[in-house]
């Protein structure tokens, strides 16, 4: 049958429908071949992932975070025996860093889910971040939205573990488990900013080594000073990944997350983006209060839903000891993008991490354009991408970054607003 | 008419090592840089500049003396040569016995046994795939597979060396059938090869079987009880060849085999035993690369190190606890599936280095090692060539030729900085124990097996045939892969089920009780549980299994 | 379409010498693919759940001492499981009368020792790239 090549839709399109019905079935051949079409933006995925839409809320999304070596992944192995125990169907999605330079990925989290992701009533995926922040990579979101369309009990994200930044999860997931390491010690002020602002439960690994005891009580002390959240109270655990130990009441805890707030609950979680037109004209006016921008000549071209895009002239001024355009002046362009962007939601939002990867030189005259997309957003958290055009279209550096939402409204400043 | 010659100028002098440099320089144009495996730079000449004659006590010295440089025993090579082993196996007990024999009858001086690697794994034979049994070593489950592997050979005056990782069921298996002959124990001499649990777990998965605790345990249980019951035999094997094989450059090798022989030694005397008691039975393996100068100075720097070490960290005095004895094997690394027969060539090359270095020991690799496991024409050539070096090349004339050689004793020196100085990084990450389980020397192994591959990629060094000097090829001058006979691979499977069977039952249960009981028992022996075990007709499998299940299987940490 | 090539890197089998596996997964790696790297002794129903869950371009099987002798039953249980658009290659020690047993059951390519890793990751890209076509036609 010869296809039609300008048709889009599942009208033209009869296997999706086919495609449809085996994903709802659980067929795993299936399920993995559409988050194959997802990952790789394939335009057929699409249609997919909206006609899957209503069918998500139903699974509990547990997001599982911490630094490297902590054991997330071996944890996920024994929640996994766990979850089977309790005759439970359990997806996973692990998430490996790509290398910056060559984009290349070794994705070794399912190695330590070996012995229980043999299991028929387990499916791990494993996905390279590819340059995304946050902890997840780019499609994360539209995947776990696919398996709990497939009918998944609880789907289970382990992020790369990047540290601070690890904290896109907390928009993604029902219930965020945040595996802190023993001997943490005196590291225990310096990231609770971070991501232990985001954990539900906490859990101590490696409850085996005798560091842990102290790591657990300075947990314990932390969440003591720290308002509690309405609804529910932050639970310290002690597990042992690697015999099991603990877990079962970590699936305890689980489940009290998931009936005390919710499953679901991360569906509601994400705003919708504010209308357009209504709030463009404030973010001119914030980029004409920039003394900064104003500095390097940077110029705001439009925004829509989550996305601002503004410019920039390489000018004599922009450039470095070697005659191109300075590092500096293109994260300049890329930063505001992103500043800008977070900022449309009528509170301040401070940044508080950034990524750049700068790909081609750029010349003088030059014009670069910078184009921000929202990638993720909870009530505390936003993470967003920024790509650094060329007028011939080349990507010139990759941006990515995070706010924290404070609560505080922006100061109404009349005289800046002018044009 | 003839132009006055030259002012000789005396040799000894500053201005002859100019006057040489110079002209070195005008004649070689751009010189390139050269650095040996460890990547130390190799200067194109070495003079008595490069030697401190002050030193040559604490540098050189005698052999047979500390520091030991130049040989473990007054008499090395000149006196016995060494011993001539074989490592082979393949398919059925019966089949691995004829080999046996036959090899003995071309010059062999002892035993060797490689098991299947279903053995490896810690499996009986109705177990695994049976596509896979005895095409990589003889498939000997149980004693009586043991007496039928061995018959023929007098243990009281053979040595048998066995690839033989923790619990260690192959020599429990041989001990169970000398006991059944009447053979005393005491009488029995070889060693336990696979016995360096570390090297596996970093880098050499196929012995690998139990995690890392209940290794560590055992193998401190298997020193003791064979120090006590079978004397003669060396229980330790630290293993250089497996890192080595793995990617370590020479000097990462011998430091790691050396870190880890510290942590054994060091886990011993925590558990109560003196070190002469223990270390004179301690023994190294190593792999012998074909990079010819910096092997030798390798072992060179090894031994010296030992010795000091023996001494400083925990006072041992008895001399035969400083000696460092090692086997070698030639390695297969270097050997080439293109052209095979070159690997003739290498492997003569190599074997040279490994006796200038001073071995004890030596396997010779079969030229169709890098195609398949050995056939038996391959074998007898390697079996040749050990005879023709012995014999017809006058190497064993003296004793450590290349002793006093500037370039050997300054490579010598440099290695030994570059030993001590990774030993130094292993010692910071809290012993190597802790820096394999943390991972830090898998890294590094890896780290070094990617630059050696990216090199030969690179064309900066060469491998005939590989990358340099390709021929058309016959494939037909590759050997096919020997297969056992799958008629009597059946056969001996139906055997053993058959045996298995008509077991007396109660006796079988007791003693696998008996060695999960000592697992869990930190007073108990588990090697005398594994040994009470063999003799009351538990099969490798059942104990294997038992072991893993009371102390762990634990997944090697792999590093990509 | 940008298309990063998704690889399995495996061992099934008996034998652990993993050296070479691990040499090809790292080079695979630099040269920008997304690798699926197992220690040895994977049974062969898990590498077929894993090559399907991870919907992989290419599975590597590295074997080093004969375990190639059980590769025709990893092609049939990926062929019972539906997986037959997966390309399959096979890097180590396969003697010549061993290889074409292996073609014969659909490995597509089998590497010996000494291959350039180039020549691997060239042949892994152009697979690759019909894999995708057959499967997201455009
Ligand atoms: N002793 C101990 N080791 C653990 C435990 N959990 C994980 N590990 C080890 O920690 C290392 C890192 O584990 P992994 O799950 O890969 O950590 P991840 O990077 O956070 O996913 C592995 O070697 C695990 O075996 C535990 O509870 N106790
Ligand atoms: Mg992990």
């Amino acid at each position: 049958m010869k296809r039609d090549a300008t048709a889009v839709g599942a009208h033209a399109r009869p296997d999706v429908a086919l495609r449809l019905a085996a994903i709802r079935a659980g067929e795993r051949a299936a399920i993995a071949r559409a988050i194959t079409a997802i990952e790789n933006d394939i335009a057929s995925a699409r249609a997919l992932s909206a006609a899957l839409a209503a069918d998500a809320g139903r699974a509990h999304v547990v997001g599982v975070t911490g630094p490297p070596g902590a054991g997330k992944s071996t944890l996920i192995n024994a929640l996994l025996a766990e979850f089977a125990a309790r005759g439970r169907r359990i997806a996973v999605v692990a998430i490996d860093p790509s290398s910056p330079i060559t984009g290349g990925a070794v994705l070794g989290d399912r190695v330590r889910m070996h012995a229980a992701g043999a299991a028929e009533s387990v499916f791990i995926r494993s996905l390279a971040s590819r340059g995304h922040a946050g902890g997840l990579a780019k499609a994360t979101r539209r995947i776990v939205d696919l398996l709990d369309a497939a009918g998944f009990d609880a789907i289970v994200v382990e992020t790369v573990g990047a540290g601070q930044s690890d904290v896109g999860i907390a928009a993604l997931a029902d219930t965020s488990v945040v595996v802190c390491p023993p001997g943490l010690g005196d590291d225990v002020q310096a990231i609770k900013a971070g991501i232990l602002e985001i954990a539900d439960v906490l859990v101590v690994n490696k409850g085996d080594q005798p560091a842990a005891d102290r790591t657990e009580q300075e947990l314990r002390d932390m969440l003591r000073l720290r308002a509690h959240r309405p609804g529910w109270a932050v639970r310290v655990l002690r597990t042992v990944a690697t015999t099991g130990d603990g877990v079962p009441a970590l699936v305890d805890a689980l489940d009290a997350h998931a009936t005390d707030a919710g499953r679901g609950r991360r569906l509601a979680r994400a705003p919708a983006p504010p209308a357009a037109t209504a709030v463009e004209s404030r973010l001119r006016g914030f980029c004409a209060a920039d003394p900064y921008q104003r500095l390097n000549a940077l110029e705001f071209v439009e925004s829509g839903p989550g996305t601002v895009t503004m410019r920039m002239r390489v000018a004599p001024q922009h450039l470095n000891f070697n005659g191109k355009c300075h590092g500096g002046a293109i994260f300049t362009l890329a930063d505001s993008a992103f500043g800008v962007a977070a900022n449309a939601y009528g509170v301040v939002a401070a940044g508080i991490d950034t990524h750049t990867t700068f790909q081609v030189a750029v010349s003088e005259g030059d014009v670069l354009t910078a184009r921000s997309l929202e990638v993720s957003r909870n009530a505390k958290i936003a993470v967003y991408r920024v790509d650094v055009t060329r007028g011939d279209g080349t990507v010139v550096a990759s941006f990515t970054g995070t706010v924290f939402m404070t609560r505080r409204p922006h100061q109404a400043r009349p005289d800046d607003l002018r044009p | 008419m003839n132009k006055p010659l030259p002012e000789p100028i005396p040799a000894s002098t500053e201005e002859a090592h100019v006057r040489w440099a110079a002209e070195y320089s005008a004649q070689i144009g751009a010189d390139r840089a050269v650095h040996n495996r460890s990547g130390i730079p190799v200067r194109p000449l070495y003079t008595p500049l490069d030697v401190d004659p002050a030193r040559f006590d604490a540098d050189v010295g005698f052999p047979g003396q500390p520091p030991y440089t130049r040989g473990i025993y007054a008499t090395m090579h000149r006196g016995r040569t060494w011993t001539q082993r074989q490592l082979i196996g393949l398919g059925t007990p019966a089949a691995y016995n004829a080999r046996l024999t036959d090899i003995l009858g071309q010059g062999g001086t002892a035993v060797s046994l490689i098991p299947c690697n279903s053995v490896f794994r810690g499996y009986d034979m109705d177990e695994v795939d049976e596509e896979l049994l005895g095409t990589c070593g003889v498939v000997a489950n149980s004693a009586d597979h043991m007496a039928t592997c061995l018959a023929g050979v007098d243990l009281a005056t053979t040595s048998c060396a066995m690839n033989d990782p923790s619990p260690f069921t192959l020599l429990a298996f041989m001990l169970a059938t000398a006991k059944r002959n009447g053979v005393d124990w005491r009488t029995i001499s070889g060693t336990s090869n696979q016995s360096d649990y570390l090297s596996h777990y970093v880098a050499n998965h196929m012995f690998f079987r139990l995690a890392l605790p209940g290794a560590r345990r055992i193998l401190v249980d298997h020193i003791r009880w064979c120090n006590e019951h079978v004397p003669r035999w060396n229980p330790l094997s630290v293993v250089g060849q497996h890192t080595q094989q793995a990617g370590a450059t020479p000097a990462e090798s011998m430091a790691f085999t050396l870190a880890a022989a510290v942590q054994y030694a060091d886990d011993c005397v925590a558990a109560g035993m003196s070190p002469d008691a223990f270390l004179p039975r301690f023994t190294f393996f190593f792999d012998v690369s074909i990079s010819f100068f910096e092997e030798i100075a390798k072992f060179r720097a090894g031994r010296r190190i030992w010795a000091r070490i023996a001494r400083e960290r925990w006072g041992a005095r008895d001399p035969r606890s400083w000696r460092f004895k090692f086997h070698a094997q030639t390695s297969g690394v270097d050997l080439t599936r293109q052209q095979p027969l070159n690997n003739i060539a290498r492997v003569t090359a190599q074997a040279i280095a490994g006796i200038f270095g001073g071995l004890q020991s030596l396997h010779t690799d079969a030229y169709d090692e890098a195609l398949s496991c050995p056939t038996q024409f391959g074998a007898r050539i390697a079996v040749a060539t050990q005879n023709i070096l012995r014999e017809e090349a006058h190497l064993t004339d003296v004793i450590d030729p290349l002793g006093g050689s500037y370039y050997v004793e300054a490579l010598t020196n440099e290695m030994e900085a570059r030993v001590l100085a990774i030993m130094a990084d292993v010692e910071a990450a809290g012993g190597m124990y802790r820096a394999v389980e943390s991972g830090l020397v898998q890294r590094r192994i890896g780290e070094s097996a990617c630059r050696f591959q990216e090199r030969i990629d690179r064309g900066e060094q060469t491998v005939v045939g590989v990358n340099a000097y390709q021929v058309d090829e016959d494939a037909s001058a590759r050997p096919a892969l020997p297969k056992p006979d799958p008629a009597e691979m059946r056969a001996h499977l139906g055997a053993f089920t058959a045996w298995k069977a008509q077991r007396p039952a109660q006796a079988v249960a007791a003693a696998l009780d008996g060695v999960a009981r000592a697992a869990n028992d930190g007073d108990a022996n588990v090697f005398a549980a594994v040994v009470a075990a063999a003799e009351a007709g538990c099969t490798h499998g059942e104990i294997c299994g038992t072991l893993r299940r009371e102390v762990g299987f634990g997944m090697p940490l792999t590093v990509v | 379409m940008d298309i990063r090539p998704k690889v399995l890197v495996t061992k099934i089998g008996l034998d652990g010498h993993d050296r070479g596996s691990r040499v090809v997964a790292a080079h695979l790696r630099d040269a920008g693919m997304e690798v699926v790297y197992t220690p040895p002794w994977q049974k062969i129903e898990a590498v077929v759940k894993l090559a399907m869950e991870e919907d992989v371009d290419v599975i590597g099987v590295s074997s080093l001492a004969t375990d190639h002798l059980i590769v025709p039953k990893l092609m049939a249980a990926l062929r019972d499981a539906g997986l037959t658009d997966v390309v399959v290659i096979v890097g180590g020690i396969v003697p010549d009368a061993d290889e074409q047993a292996l073609l014969d059951v659909g490995v597509a390519r089998v590497f010996h020792p000494g291959s350039p890793l180039d020549e691997i990751s060239a042949y892994i890209t152009e697979a690759t790239a019909r894999v995708r076509a057959a499967r997201f036609p455009a």
